[in-house]
Parts: structure tokens; C-alpha cells; sequence
């Protein structure tokens, strides 16, 4: 049974002006604050203010896509965040060189 | 609303081993994953293949799958409208929210997953007095190259789940109108509070994050923040050098100096002419020679005359070939 409802409402764009704080990231990948800091320490996603306390970190919308990728490979292939980044580095690089073949015309 | 047959999806049987679903879905990842697959609709098999495992590999979504499979075997086809699930179908069964778990109300599943385990979730942590923030939602967005450069109001309907009356939950379409800042890019997200999963026990909701995604465009395509495009010349615009104009993506006209002697091939950059950031893309145009027809009997002369006088042979490199 499917019903529709519209509603006129407001967003914040995640950029320089509205980073995600660790907590937001954790919640909007569906994970603890404990695997961010996992995260961060793998080099998944990149704090770009005062890495030197969780509290200062700021994310952007780079790391939420990189750290969703992870915990997408985690949860499907049942693998280690470890071996997750990795794949996750593999998967980059095919995409970037993709992208360059498509930018030439191919 | 259809039935989905999840063994079907992972070809497993009924009373295959966590090993074996595991196995039959690393094998089909292999095969459908969008990024090494030449699989046509990787994309949409893939979303059948993660949505059956997430379901078969967790033990209480799968002895709960079971049990609604049997009820659904045992009652015969289905209503004139699709599949329902029956009221009641989950008693006896818990569902725990682990951190291996995607949310119930995932963009990326089917409508056929988020009815009945968003709802049957909802209820067992309702049911036990369980307080937790809403989990967030995800979805994308495609929006035309122009709408990421210019802003743009848009309507977009997502899929949530909401009860009836009568206690049944029901799939809404929530029709949200967002207005789309100028400048924003692909990859990037766009947040809105409060618009992801309800909280338990008054606890607020999620948040909702739109990622976006640009739609292909039939003169650029994009790369990062730079934006390529063809640009067909002439022959003698490649050679002799030509002042070309060039339409940008975000309205407006730039002329373009092709150098002499430009071949296919060669780039060329309109400097901060690419997608907004810091610092902006670039517009990268890519050569390409378009050749007149050699259809009436002056441009024969014409192409006669050039060989003529401008002799040259393209495959003088290659071993073994004299002309």
C-alpha cells in the first residue's frame, strides 16, 4: 500500500561550512564512534582539522562516501576494516583510471 | 508489492549452511559488481544479491524470512494488489539492530525488504521500551550538469514507512521539494535533519543524506571538479590554427584559440571554467578533426592538391609497410 505526502524543507550541504563531526559520521554510516577512530587510523577517511583529538575532527563528504564503501564492504563480504580499505583503494583506482578512459573519449 | 524469493537470488537451497550462502555470494559479487562487471544490469542484480544476503546471513532475519515464506506457501497466491505480509507474521521473533546490520529503511533495498523488516524492527524495539536516535537515511540524487552549476529547486520522492490505522505498516512516498545550493558536486551530500528513520521511545529521528550524482551530459563529461568536452575542427583549423567559440556549461559563449598544427587528440584547458571548488575545475576541450566530405568535384581537387603539397604518410612507423 503506498500513500504520498509532500513536505517544502530546508538542507544543509555538507561542504567547509557544515563538516560532519565524528559522531554525525558514525550515525550516518551506521557505525560507533570507535570505527571512526579504526577509520581514521587506516587512512579510510581523512580528518581535516586537528587530527589530534576526535573531538576536533571534521569530515567531509569524501570521507562519508569512502567510509559508507567500507562498512558496505564489511557487512557484505564479512571481511576485516582492514582488508576493507584495501579493497576500497582497489575499487578507487579502478574507478579514477575509468573516469580518465571516459574523459578521453573512450 | 512482490514476493522475493531470497534462495532464488543467492541459487542456494532452503537448508544451505551460513559457509555455503556466504560462498554463492562472494561468487555472484564477483559477478555483478558494478565496478568489474560487464553484466548490463550489474547495478540492479547487485541490489538483489546484497539485499538476499543481508537477509540470509543474519539468523533472526532468515528463521523470520523462513517462517513468512511458509505462511505465504501455505496461503496460496497472492492478493490482487502484491504480496502483503500477514499481521503478525514476526511474533516470536526478536530483531536486533547489530553493527553489522543496514538499516531497515536502506534507499538501496527493496520495497519488498523495507516493509517487512523496517516494520518488524520498529516493533520489536518499540515493544521492549528501547530508546535509540533514529537511524539515518541514504539516497542519491541525479540533477543535470546545469542544476549542480546554477542551483535548482527539485521534487524528489523517497520511500518510508509509515502505520495505518489499523496498525499495518504501510510504504509512503514522502514528496520533499529541496532547493539545490549553486555550485554543489558530484559526491558531494546534502543533509537534512530530522528526515531519516523515526526515533524509539521520543527519541529525535535521523538525518536524511542525498547524495548527488550528475546526470550524463550530451557535450561534457565529468572528472573530479574538470569537465571534458569534444571539440570538432576542421582540418585547416587544426593545422592553420583557428579561433573557435565554445559554450560553457553554465550559459555564456568562450572563445578558444586552437594553436597550429593541433592534433586529435590534443587538449586544451578554459582555465576555472570547470565545477565550482577550491580551487574551481577546469574546461578540458579534446580535439577531434572533422573531415569534409570529398563529395563534389572541387573539394576532390582540394584534398588532391593537399596531398600534393603537404605529402605524408601517417603509417610510416609500422614494420613491414611501405604505403
Amino acid at each position: 500500500m503506498t500513500r504520498m505526502t509532500a513536505t517544502l524543507t530546508t538542507l544543509t550541504l555538507v561542504s567547509m561550512d557544515s563538516p560532519l563531526d565524528a559522531g554525525a559520521l558514525a550515525n550516518a554510516c551506521g557505525a560507533t564512534h570507535e570505527w571512526v577512530v579504526q577509520a581514521m587510523a587506516l587512512g579510510i577517511v581523512q580528518a581535516q582539522s586537528d587530527p589530534a583529538t576526535p573531538q576536533g575532527w571534521h569530515f567531509f563528504s569524501q570521507d562519508l562516501q569512502r567510509a559508507r564503501e567500507a562498512r558496505r564492504l564489511e557487512q557484505d563480504l564479512g571481511v576485516e576494516l582492514d582488508i576493507a580499505a584495501l579493497i576500497l583503494e582497489l575499487q578507487l583506482e579502478v574507478r579514477r583510471l575509468k573516469a580518465v578512459l571516459a574523459a578521453n573519449g573512450h | 508489492m512482490e514476493f522475493k524469493d531470497y534462495y532464488k537470488t543467492l541459487g542456494v537451497a532452503r537448508g544451505a549452511s551460513p559457509d555455503e550462502v556466504r560462498k554463492a555470494y562472494r561468487k555472484l559479487a564477483r559477478k555483478y559488481h558494478p565496478d568489474v562487471s560487464k553484466e548490463p544490469d550489474a547495478q540492479l542484480r547487485m541490489r538483489d544479491v546484497n539485499e538476499a544476503n543481508d537477509v540470509l546471513r543474519d539468523e533472526e532475519k532468515r528463521a523470520a524470512y523462513d517462517a513468512l515464506a511458509d505462511r505465504v506457501a501455505a496461503g496460496g497466491k497472492q492478493a490482487d494488489d502484491g504480496f502483503q505480509p500477514p499481521p503478525g507474521w514476526d511474533e516470536g521473533f526478536e530483531f536486533h539492530q547489530g553493527p553489522d546490520a543496514r538499516p531497515a529503511g536502506d534507499a538501496e533495498f527493496s520495497e519488498f525488504f523495507s516493509s517487512v523488516f523496517g516494520d518488524a524492527a520498529r516493533r520489536a524495539a518499540s515493544e521492549k521500551g528501547y530508546r535509540a536516535r533514529g537511524e539515518d537515511h541514504h539516497a542519491a540524487i541525479e540533477i543535470s550538469l546545469e542544476d549542480a552549476i546554477l542551483g535548482a529547486e527539485r521534487q524528489i520522492t523517497l520511500r518510508a514507512l509509515d502505520r495505518e490505522a489499523e496498525g499495518r505498516a504501510a510504504v509512503v512516498n514522502r514528496t520533499l521539494s529541496v532547493k539545490i545550493p549553486a555550485g554543489v558536486r558530484p559526491g558531494q551530500y546534502i543533509r537534512l535533519a530530522g528526515y531519516g528513520m523515526p526515533g524509539r521511545g521520543g527519541e529525535p529521528a535521523g538525518d536524511l543524506y542525498l547524495e548527488v550524482r550528475i546526470a550524463p551530459h550530451p557535450l561534457y563529461r565529468v572528472q573530479g571538479l574538470d569537465l571534458t568536452m569534444d571539440l570538432p575542427v576542421t582540418p585547416s583549423e587544426a593545422a592553420l590554427g583557428a579561433k573557435v567559440h565554445v559554450p560553457l556549461p553554465g550559459g555564456g559563449v568562450v572563445e578558444v584559440t586552437v594553436p597550429p598544427n593541433s592534433h586529435a587528440g590534443r587538449k586544451l584547458r578554459v582555465r576555472d571554467r570547470g565545477l565550482h571548488g577550491k580551487p574551481p575545475g577546469h574546461l578540458v576541450l579534446l580535439v577531434q578533426i572533422a573531415l569534409p566530405p570529398a563529395q563534389t568535384e572541387a573539394a576532390r581537387k582540394a584534398y588532391q592538391a593537399l596531398a600534393q603539397a603537404a605529402p605524408l604518410n601517417p603509417r610510416q612507423h609500422w614494420p613491414g609497410v611501405q604505403t
